[in-house]
């Protein structure tokens, strides 16, 4: 009786589990694997790939280190300088902003979610343009400014898109945070400013890591951005990966790099967690 | 801090303004304003490649958020019922799913079914019993499948943390109360997870609906808006990018604005 | 041999017989059997017939909508409305800015395109890799071969079969803005100096391995075409050196030079006219030292999906009277007699357009093994990832 409930409890279990275990079996175990083989292939004579064994792909790893490194740079400095611009507005909107107006103003910051990012970051191409912002600064005398196609120009709308994704982990966590302890804090005399340092901002940390942790890690695979928006120059792992499938045709290389990218994203992971862990001083940090 | 916080808005919303603003250009250029007309909504909606990578992109999102609300929720249902050992594989799984980025998802997924479909192809042509065999190839289904690998994950992590939030107690009393299991789970369980799935399907919905670069690898001869727009920009944006934009911009704000309205009259009227 | 390959096969002679004794015994219709043979397009325009496109059993055959494509501002928008207006299919445009670029797009499979623009250099590649069909020139009545300069049209035919026909040749220079760069630019020497003091920040150039290197090559003494490991290194020097000083890598440097964002580029003929005629303060010149002169074909993937359209639309654009009207809005010289007679003397004296033969002497055509190389392949990776 016991055995036979126990197996009916089994099969409505995989039966649940099954659509979502074959789905990830088949589109993330399955392609990772071909990735993994097609890392130690060959580039085919046109172009493509061959099958072979040979670890020339990984030692050919260096001739993108630029690409790696412009990367592992500029993806926490972009996290880090968007933490700077969403903090200010997170606290703003969960701390001082008049209640009535709160979920209105929260809103606004999710809406250009609701416009193609290609289109916004086609605006920007505008505005850094020559037209735009160089035009403006020409009326006032200051000619033949560039800003268009400069790593500047690349962490501006780094800043621009992941804005949102950066305001919404540290809004929910300062919300939480427990307006009492302001309050009593405020009563034991402290000033506002070390009631800030005291109280507010380690209480909000764990927002503050899920936010840098998330846009780093979503920056470590950017393509479009340092593509419109550094004009083929400013080159992030994403571009050199997409290059290399659609322009010289090096499956087996791209594979490789591919495989890197994904082992980077690990250690990046890991490493912030380990930071999260030391920070909150315990292990109950979700980042994704 | 007001002023600063003003200038963040500014910031968000300075380009969105000047989309929508070219959306009414007369010009034939999306960066140079000569005068005023909406002649490109006109245009926009006639079309037709225009029109159907938008349908496409919907489509897809549609398709690829709802299958991921469906498997996703019953993933999270089951893993409450796994062993600490498996349950613990399909968290890494999970996670895999979320954190590996766009661009590896989209070649990953290129060169295993290029590979798949390099001998399935010849197979089929020699099994199949008809005059035109099918050939298997990149498209709606690749994009669909890539997708809603991300969406189903992102669905499976929300909905899990809601489970986990549910008292266990409720669901116990009601077995002691001798509901099936079925009948608990559809009238204690499922309501209290339906925001969280709806939610998901939301995030996915608009994850697929934005999507470029999964797309821009798996899409094969399909286009998608964003795979549209980003072929525009090379060949010169002209303002029925903006139009559309604009168009799909006003749409999704009357859905956020008629579903927050749906809301408060349900929230009032249980409430009184 | 499967259904679907007999109905799109081009015909055999049996199958003409077999058709032809069908049209006899009165079990087809006229229209069908002009239509399978293909006969139909030839006896309209023997016939000259007015409203060739506007027979409804063609419209039907075509479908609506087809895709094509083409290198940045190389089209008259339109030419695509007139024919649509014609036959009811409408063209979607696809840009690229390198040659190796599509056939990375049609290696990768299922592209959906019915008609591509490839250069010269490329075309045995894509035979031989099977990505490409011959063509059957009974559907493209309005091509005449006899009328082509076979020194920009050979290319396309391979082993006696025609694989592309030309859609006009060009060159790739230099597009200078003289209001901004005082100094003389005359060579791709000069290029890659200037690139770096007067233009620096404001120079642009291909994304596209053969002009991009082969011109770095040309800089140094070397032929354009070369793919010597060593002399590849020294053109890397070049490149790398000059990165840091760039505006932009990309091939469709027409609206940074508009905007005069960018003040000087590598670019091809077609597009110096284009600049010229709307800003004549940029000038087209050709590197004294060398470069390339080309010719770009029109041709039909062997997986384009609506191949009747593809046809059609390449016999449209083969139509000197619609070729004229392309010249004029695109300024590429043709490869066409029976286009050259028909333009003004305005264009023809055009000298971005039509340069002195001698000009033209130091100038190399690509040659095809640059396509496949993997060392030019991984070098212009590599720096544009540097």
């Amino acid at each position: 009786m016991r055995a036979a409930m126990n197996t009916k409890r089994n099969l409505v279990t995989a039966a649940l589990i099954a659509p979502a275990a074959a789905w990830l079996f088949v589109f993330l175990v399955l392609p990772f694997i071909a990735m993994l083989v097609f890392a130690f292939g060959e580039r085919a004579p046109e172009g493509g790939y061959q099958a072979a064994f040979t670890f020339a792909q990984f030692a050919n790893l260096p001739a993108r280190a630029t690409a790696f490194w412009n990367t592992l740079l500029l993806a926490p400095a972009g996290a880090l300088l968007c933490l700077v611009v969403a903090y200010p507005t997170a606290y703003y909107l969960a701390v001082k902003a008049n209640p009535r107006y709160r979920l209105m103003l929260v809103s606004l910051v999710v809406v250009p979610f609701w416009t193609s990012l290609l289109v916004r970051t086609y605006a920007w191409m505008y505005i850094l343009g020559s037209r735009g912002i160089p035009n403006l600064l020409a009326l006032i005398g200051i000619e033949d400014v560039r800003l268009l196609n400069t790593p500047g120009a690349v962490l501006l709308g780094i800043v621009y898109g992941y804005l949102p994704l950066m305001i919404m982990p540290i809004y929910v966590s300062l919300e939480m945070l427990d307006r009492r302890l302001l309050e009593a804090s405020a009563d034991l005399g402290a000033k506002p400013v070390s009631t800030f340092f005291g109280v507010t901002l380690p209480l909000s940390l764990p927002g503050v890591m899920t936010g840098v942790a998330l846009v780093t890690i979503l920056l470590l695979g950017e393509y479009l951005i340092p593509q419109l928006l550094g004009g083929g120059k400013v080159f992030f792992i994403g571009n050199a990966l997409v290059d290399l499938f659609l322009q010289s045709r090096n499956w087996p290389f791209g594979s490789a790099i591919a495989v890197t990218l994904v082992a980077v994203v690990v250690v990046v992971l890991m490493v912030a967690m380990r930071i999260a862990w030391k920070v909150a001083g315990t292990r109950q940090v979700d980042l994704v | 801090m007001r002023a600063f916080i003003s200038s963040v808005y500014l910031f968000l919303y300075a380009p969105i303004a000047l989309v929508v603003l070219f959306s009414f250009n007369a010009g034939r250029s999306a960066s140079e304003f000569t005068g005023f007309s909406t002649a490109w909504y006109g245009k926009a909606l006639g079309n037709t490649f225009l029109v159907s990578a938008l349908q496409n992109s919907l489509m897809i999102a549609f398709t690829s958020a709802a299958l991921a609300a469906v498997f996703g929720t019953m993933a999270a249902l089951g893993m409450e019922r796994l062993g600490a050992r498996m349950r613990a594989l399909f968290d890494a799984l999970f996670a895999a799913a979320i954190v590996v980025p766009g661009v590896v998802i989209g070649i990953a997924t290129l060169v295993a079914l290029v590979a798949v479909f390099s001998f399935l192809n010849p197979a089929l042509a020699i099994l199949w019993p008809g005059d035109r065999p099918p050939q298997l190839g990149l498209g709606y289904g690749s994009i669909i499948a890539a997708h809603g690998l991300f969406s189903m994950a992102l669905v499976t992590m929300i909905v899990k943390a809601r489970i986990a939030s549910l008292g266990r107690d409720i669901v116990e009393a009601s077995s002691d109360l001798y509901a099936t299991p079925l009948t608990t789970f559809r009238l204690i369980v499922l309501p209290q997870i339906l925001p969280s799935i709806l939610a998901g399907f939301l995030l996915a919905f608009t994850f697929s609906f934005d999507d470029f670069i999964i797309a821009f690898f798996v899409a094969g001869s399909k286009t998608t808006l964003p795979i549209y727009v980003f072929a525009s920009i090379r060949r010169g944006v002209t303002p029925e990018i903006n139009a559309i934009a604009t168009l799909v911009l006003v749409a999704s704000l009357l859905l956020i604005l008629t579903a927050r309205i749906l809301m408060r009259e349900k929230r009032s009227k249980s409430g009184e | 041999m499967t259904k679907w390959y007999r109905e799109n096969a081009p015909i055999t002679a049996d199958r003409l017989a077999e058709e032809l004794m069908r049209l006899k015994r009165g079990s087809v219709t006229r229209r069908h059997f002009l239509g399978v043979t293909g006969l139909g397009l030839a006896t309209a325009v023997l016939a000259r017939q007015p409203a060739l496109f506007n027979s409804t059993a063609f419209a039907e055959d075509l479908g609506t909508q087809m895709s094509i494509a083409t290198w940045p501002n190389y089209h008259d928008p339109a030419t695509f409305e007139a024919f649509k207006a014609a036959t009811g299919v409408a063209v979607e445009v696809n840009v690229f800015g390198s040659n190796e670029e599509m056939l990375a797009k049609l290696q990768a499979g299922g592209t959906g395109w019915d008609l591509f623009v490839p250069t010269n250099y490329t075309i045995s590649t894509y035979a031989k890799l099977g990505l490409i069909d011959e063509l059957d020139l009974s559907k493209l009545p309005n091509y005449d071969p006899s009328a082509e300069n076979p020194r920009f049209a050979n290319e396309g035919t391979i082993d006696g079969k025609t694989y592309a026909v030309p859609k006009n040749w060009g060159t790739t220079g230099i597009a200078v803005n003289s209001d901004k760069i005082k100094k003389p630019v005359t060579s791709w020497k000069d290029f890659f100096e200037v690139a770096m003091t007067e233009a620096d920040g404001r120079a642009m150039v291909h994304d596209y391995q053969l002009t991009t290197i082969g011109n770095a090559l040309v800089s140094l003494g070397y032929s354009f075409n070369s793919i010597k490991p060593d002399e590849l290194a020294k053109a890397e020097e070049v490149l790398i050196k000059v990165k840091p000083h760039l505006y932009a890598i990309n091939s469709d440097y027409q609206p940074a030079m508009r905007a005069t964002d960018a003040w000087m580029t590598m670019c091809w003929t077609n597009d110096g006219a284009q600049l010229n005629r709307d800003m004549p303060e940029i000038q087209f010149v050709l590197g004294k030292d060398g470069g390339e002169i080309w010719s770009d074909f029109y041709a039909i993937p062997k997986s384009a999906a609506n191949k009747p359209a593809g046809y059609a639309l390449l016999n449209y654009l083969m139509t000197p009277e619609n070729a004229v009207k392309e010249h004029i809005a695109n300024g590429a010289p043709t490869t066409d007699s029976r286009v050259l007679k028909l333009l003004s003397a305005e264009v023809t004296s055009n000298k971005i357009v039509y340069p002195e033969e001698a000009a033209l002497t130091p100038l190399e055509f690509g040659a095809a093994v640059t396509l496949t190389d993997p060392g030019r392949a991984e070098l212009m990776a590599r720096f544009k990832a540097a």
